[in-house]
């Protein structure tokens, strides 16, 4: 197939005239590209902690407009009442005047939390900034703990994300907040208990309803599965009829499965009901509300370590790395890489990448490839320093064949 | 990368939502101050039997309220901030690749596998802490194998920081054998630095002693080195300013230290690099070319999960280089044991399907389609990288 849009996607017709040049390997992309490349991928470390920033200052003008509006309506309720003692009406106005009081702290308290997350997505605009091609590896190393950190708080190993967060002071590059967020609805969802997971869906109405969301629903639905295994059917009747017939019109198939439940007990062997009352369901909610977190935040649904890895796994795989003399400098090398690598493509190469046998350095122009008369074929490198050592006798490390330096022949590999 | 546009977006949303905030404040102090006033008004009414005044009050206090609207007011800044708030992500989507794990293969990627590659990372670079707190918090089995050496490793590397040479000394006599092997004089180079360390802060009888003891054994292999460390005997106290001078050089320690590395991960049958630092690396380097594949696979309807090659070379740097691939100019293909590189009498190479049709099955001689020469099979032999 024809790749032409890639950068990197050499056309795959032979250019004779370019072949009579020895040369091994096309020359690297600058890293200046490859940088700006590589901050293309970084979406999500903007857009989460925007995402948090957003959400606080909704919620924070959510508590301006009702607590303002509930004065006021008091003050007109107020107004209206017939009744009223003098002092009633000092009292009431004077509870009121401290409830806007109390209200101008909270509206404090949560700018000041609007203005910490605002300096995040700033510390994270500048940190992208400050990649350059000197301070690359640096910067990379910092985007391995940050992958680190990210695919941590995803598994919900928090202690080990916060400890290596500290440790490298890199609060304001990990989203470990958001996450605590998720605990507790994950925690509380493997305790079997669904009230944080409500919460957190009301909370989060809107745009659950706007993405199609159905995790409420699912949370309802085992809601009502632990009514029906508590053998409270009535009380599971009510419960359905309050909470499930509302998603009736979307989820008819599912709501009619659910409810013949309650004909069943939890111990039915019958395949189709049985599996409402595995533990494991509260598992899948677990995974289905990371899904929605996910989302909601605008992270990707895999942790970026997973990205990342089997991105580098296809692109380092090739057949010889399932050999047994796969250098142990290939991660490849060893057994855990290979088995997350194993249902992975192979990498292609338009051009030949040899690697001298003895010194592990690419054969180029620089240090073009010779062959001994029994076809092995060395890095000119490695044979000029056996034959400097050895008084112009070079030894075949893989045959033990013994020839002169000038026996060699340089070979042309396009 | 252009992020000034990104900032400028950013730097919009701050403004308008101090603005709205600051509408919030002045709202409520509106509020606060008509309610106020009231509350004032209604104290100040002498008649305490009087319904009527703190009455009218309160029904002045409504309609005050409800001409200040506070609704209204805050509307017109909320509305300008909410423009914003829903631009910036919009922004950010244009900006950058919104989703990368559209180059993720929906394969099994066994977290437990990924758990204990995470452990013996930290344990590789000497973090010990964080490898065993996420064992403990995945509920991994202990890779303890790997973990101790690495341990012992780490405890010889900060002695040598602090120019305590004494474990790294004690690890080389234990290996000197393969150590020797492998053409390493990691021995000499540290019985060096010994030695130096106590030309500049010891005696010079001590310095002497030393030598004796431990540089001589290297007299006959290692002249030269030798000599120059007995030269500066002359210059002791004045070394800095002595022709040796640059045996003072800390990079010796940095040379040392990077050998020691890579002689005990040697002898462990370890990389030197951590293998998932290497990885991750070419993920970083990866992964955008195989966003722009996903991505042309997609519109053209092509299967991602299911593919055995990738259709397009992802170039990484040479330091990703780990096997030799021969990829014959003629007909593309990769060479391997069935169809494997071979090289003319003019020296240029081929893979052996490209040379039998050149040939005709080896029927007649052909000419090299990158130089004037002919040959034929016959002239032609295997090469092995
Ligand atoms: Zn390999
Ligand atoms: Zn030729």
């Amino acid at each position: 197939m024809e790749m032409d849009s890639l950068p990197n996607g050499n056309s795959a017709t032979p250019n004779p005239s370019s072949a009579l040049i020895p040369t091994a390997a096309a020359p690297p992309s600058s890293k200046l590209n490859q940088l700006a490349e590589s901050l293309k991928l970084e979406h999500q470390f903007l857009r989460v902690p925007f995402e948090h920033y957003k959400k606080t200052i909704r919620a924070n003008h959510r508590v301006v407009e009702k607590e303002v509006s509930s004065v006021i309506s008091s003050v007109a309720e107020a107004a209206d009442r017939d009744g009223m003692s003098r002092d009633e009406a000092v009292n009431h106005l004077s509870s009121l005047v401290s409830r806007l009081q109390g209200l101008k702290r909270k509206l404090e308290e949560g700018s000041r939390v609007e203005h910490l997350q605002a300096q995040r997505c700033r510390a994270r605009l500048d940190h992208l900034e400050s990649a350059d091609a000197q301070n690359l590896s640096e910067w990379n190393n910092v985007k391995v703990k940050r992958i680190l950190v990210d695919y941590m708080l995803r598994m919900s190993y928090y202690d080990t994300a916060v400890k290596l967060a500290e440790s490298s002071n890199m609060q304001d590059l990990v989203d470990i907040e958001v996450f605590q967020e998720a605990k507790k609805v994950i925690d509380a969802l493997q305790n079997q208990e669904v009230a944080p997971a409500l919460a957190w869906c009301a909370e989060n109405k809107s745009r659950l309803k706007k993405s199609k969301s159905k995790f409420e629903f699912q949370v309802r639905l085992q809601e009502f599965i632990e009514l029906v295994r508590a053998e409270n059917s009535l009380r599971a009747i009510t419960y359905a009829r309050k909470y499930l017939a509302p998603w009736g019109p979307s989820h008819m198939n599912e709501l009619q499965r659910v409810f013949a439940t309650v004909a069943y007990k939890s111990t039915t062997e019958c395949t189709i009901y049985k599996v409402f009352f595995e533990p494991k369901q509260w598992d899948f909610l677990v995974d289905q509300f990371k899904q929605e977190f996910c989302k909601l935040y605008g992270m990707t649904l895999e942790p970026l370590l997973n990205i990342y890895l089997q991105a580098g796994l296809s692109a380092l795989k090739t057949p010889y790395c399932y050999e047994d003399d796969c250098t142990k400098e290939d991660p490849l090398s060893q057994e855990n890489f290979r088995k997350l690598a194993l249902s992975l493509p192979y990498s292609k190469q338009h051009h030949s990448k040899l690697v001298c046998y003895i010194t592990k350095e690419l054969m180029d122009t620089e240090n073009p490839p010779q062959v001994l008369p029994n076809g092995y074929v060395y890095s000119t490198k490695a044979l000029e320093d056996m034959a400097k050592k050895n008084n112009g006798k070079i030894t075949c490390p893989r045959t033990n064949f013994v020839c002169n330096y000038k026996d060699l022949v340089k070979a042309y590999i396009s | 990368m252009e992020l000034n546009t990104t900032k400028d977006a950013f730097d919009r949303v701050v403004k308008k939502q101090k603005l709205s905030s600051s509408k919030s404040h002045e709202v409520i102090d509106q509020v606060g101050h008509e309610i106020q006033q009231a509350l004032a008004q209604i104290v100040s009414t002498h008649d305490p039997t009087s319904l009527v005044d703190h009455k009218t009050i309160l029904t002045e206090l409504k309609v005050q309220l409800n001409a200040i609207s506070p609704f209204h007011q805050l509307e017109g800044s909320q509305k300008e901030l909410n423009i914003n708030l829903s631009k910036f992500p919009k922004l950010l989507e244009k900006t950058f690749n919104p989703d990368i794990s559209k180059a993720y293969r929906n394969v099994d990627f066994d977290y437990h596998t990924v758990n204990q590659i995470i452990a013996n990372h930290f344990y590789q670079q000497g973090f010990f802490d964080f490898g065993d707190s996420i064992i403990n918090e995945a509920g991994e089995p202990e890779t303890a194998v790997a973990k101790f050496q690495f341990f012992e490793m780490h405890q010889i590397l900060e002695a040598m920081k602090v120019r305590n040479l004494e474990p790294a000394l004690r690890w080389v006599y234990a290996n000197r054998r393969k150590l020797k092997h492998n053409g390493s004089n990691l021995e000499l180079k540290l019985h060096s630095l010994q030695y130096m360390e106590i030309l500049e802060k010891g005696s010079q009888a001590d310095a002497i002693n030393y030598a004796k003891t431990y540089l001589a054994p290297f007299a006959f292999l290692y002249k030269e080195e030798i000599m120059k460390l007995m030269g500066c005997l002359a210059y002791r106290g004045r070394l800095t300013s002595s022709p040796y001078a640059e045996l003072m050089s800390p990079s010796h320690w940095e040379k040392s230290t990077e050998e020691l590395i890579q002689q005990f991960c040697s002898l462990l049958g370890q990389s030197y690099n951590s293998p998932f630092g290497v990885a991750i690396a070419a993920g970083f380097e990866g992964l955008p070319t195989l966003l722009k594949l996903a991505n042309v696979m997609a519109a053209k309807k092509q299967e991602w999960q299911a593919m055995k090659q990738l259709p397009v070379p992802v170039e990484l740097g040479k330091e990703f280089q780990f096997h030799s691939i021969f990829v014959c100019p003629v007909s593309r293909d990769q060479g391997s044991e069935e169809n494997p590189p071979m090289l003319m009498p003019c020296l240029h190479v081929l893979c052996k399907q490209s040379i039998m049709k050149l040939s005709k099955s080896s029927t007649r001689t052909f000419k090299c389609p990158y130089c004037p020469a002919e040959a034929s099979v016959a002239q032609c032999r295997q090469l092995y990288f």
